[in-house]
């Protein structure tokens, strides 16, 4: 008998919801268990990184990463299991855009430490300990994984072969993307594993929509009782909607929850937030430069909005303070 | 050192401040990049622009209500205050990000409205950032 394809489910920097999603496969994971040598999956089988060390080149069929990159540990597995793969799928937003983890880099590295280990009302440091990679203990030598600046998605940190948005992808899509390997049914490398056109074109409340639509007011949704038949921008609540790539199954939508972004961009847009941002311009209904910007400084938050699982992979960098 | 020149992207409608064949300035200003309507000029354009190293973007439309477009000038005005919001946000000043509304025909007063952004740019200091 011919020997199965292994595949491999690794954790960076991540909540571990995309696991959780892989276990909603249901039956299917029978199916796929079946079909394939789970080599590595920590959330929920027990192997050592030591084993995957041993192995050749390429032997691991596919590599299914999930979570961003904030640490040299995170940084050595996913060169690891690249190295000892023929596919790398980017599992999640984390891994496709850097995910909600992401928005970490809106402050620096010293400012998140400041606060989680001196600042912090709950914390009490008298001696200002601070992570270190190294430190000796009674002669011994004590090692940390070094905290990265950022946050970034994979594809700063490796070569990847497929994506796979979602937070966490839907189990519809994990199932298409693991049988299209199996059967060798895959899209052009680079691809994203999901639908191309943009999430209104396939939300139930498309045609709700109003002919012209004008936001004078933004409310954010706990502020109003949203109808859950109608578009959210027609009710004043922003929704990512227009600039995200659809697939998700609207999950968000049917729950009465507006889009938030998480699987990304449409093909050919890098920065769905910058996109975004040139939707909502036209939506803004203001007589006059006043009345606009008396809008727009109503939106709270609004580039923590726009990137919201994707400021990683933005095409704006954050300013360094230091320079 | 050496003295910061600006580098200055402009996008000029070309209904509004002249189709620039005849006097050549399109070719006689660096990045000048003459498009149909100020609300072509998406926000990616300009991100794209601050992303390959231009220190200041300069939108150049028709008179307020005066678009031969109906409200390209409009859609490009709310575009850019939305703009210099999230640029606030990521620490980068917002007057590196400009829009002016007037009319000229032919293009004569656009070397002076780059000069002037310029200027301003050059007390911002060169924009660097963090990669």
């Amino acid at each position: 008998m011919a020997e199965k394809p292994k595949v491999a489910i690794y954790w960076l920097a991540s909540c571990a919801g995309c696991d959780e999603a892989i276990v909603d496969l249901n039956e299917v994971i029978l199916t796929v268990a079946d079909a394939v040598d789970i080599v590595l999956w920590p959330v929920a089988l027990d192997f050592k990184y030591e084993s995957i060390r041993k192995m050749k080149k390429g032997e691991i069929a596919l590599s299914i990463l999930h979570g961003s990159v904030r640490n040299s540990e995170q940084e050595e597995m996913a060169k690891l299991l690249r190295e000892k793969s023929q596919l790398v799928l980017a599992f999640g937003a984390c891994a496709c855009f850097g995910g909600t983890a992401g928005l970490a880099n809106f402050i620096s590295k010293e400012e998140i430490f400041n606060w989680v280990y001196q600042d912090a009302p709950t914390v009490v440091n008298p001696n200002n300990n601070r992570p270190q990679t190294e430190t000796k203990v009674n002669g011994n030598k004590l090692t940390l994984p070094e905290f990265f600046d950022r946050v970034y998605p994979l594809h700063d940190i490796i070569h990847v072969d497929y994506y796979l948005p979602g937070c966490p992808p839907p189990p519809e899509l994990i199932a298409n993307a693991v049988f299209a390997v199996l059967e060798d049914k895959l899209p052009p490398r680079g691809a994203t594993l999901a639908p191309t056109k943009p999430l209104c074109d396939a939300c139930p409340r498309n045609k709700s929509k109003p002919l012209r639509m004008e936001i004078s007011e933004s409310k954010r949704i706990h502020e109003i009782e949203a109808k859950d038949d109608q578009c959210f921008l027609a009710q004043g609540v922003l929704c990512a909607g227009p600039a995200i790539r659809s697939g998700c199954g609207e999950t968000c939508i049917r729950t009465n929850i507006p889009c938030r972004g998480c699987f990304g961009p449409v093909d050919g847009v890098d920065d769905a937030g910058a996109k975004f941002i040139s939707g909502l311009a036209s939506l803004i209904g203001a007589e006059g430069e006043a009345e606009a910007e008396k809008t727009i400084a109503g939106i709270a938050d609004l580039a923590g909005y726009c990137y919201r699982f994707s400021l990683p992979s933005a095409s704006l960098k954050r300013k360094s303070k230091q320079e | 050192m050496k003295e910061f020149t600006p580098k200055l992207v402009c996008f000029s409608c070309k209904f509004g401040w002249g189709y620039l064949n005849g006097n050549g300035y399109a070719k006689k200003l660096k990045n000048l990049i003459p498009v149909a309507c100020s609300g072509k000029v998406d926000a990616t354009h300009i991100i794209d622009a601050f992303k390959e190293g231009a220190d200041g973007v300069l939108i150049l439309g028709c008179p307020d209500k005066e678009c031969h477009f109906q409200t390209g000038n409009y859609q490009a005005r709310k575009r850019v205050l939305l703009l210099r919001k999230i640029l606030r946000e990521f620490g980068i000043e917002p007057g590196r990000l400009k829009i002016a509304l007037s009319l000229d025909p032919e293009g004569t007063r656009i070397p002076a409205f780059i000069e002037e952004m310029k200027k301003e740019i050059k007390s911002l200091g060169p924009l660097s950032v963090a990669v």
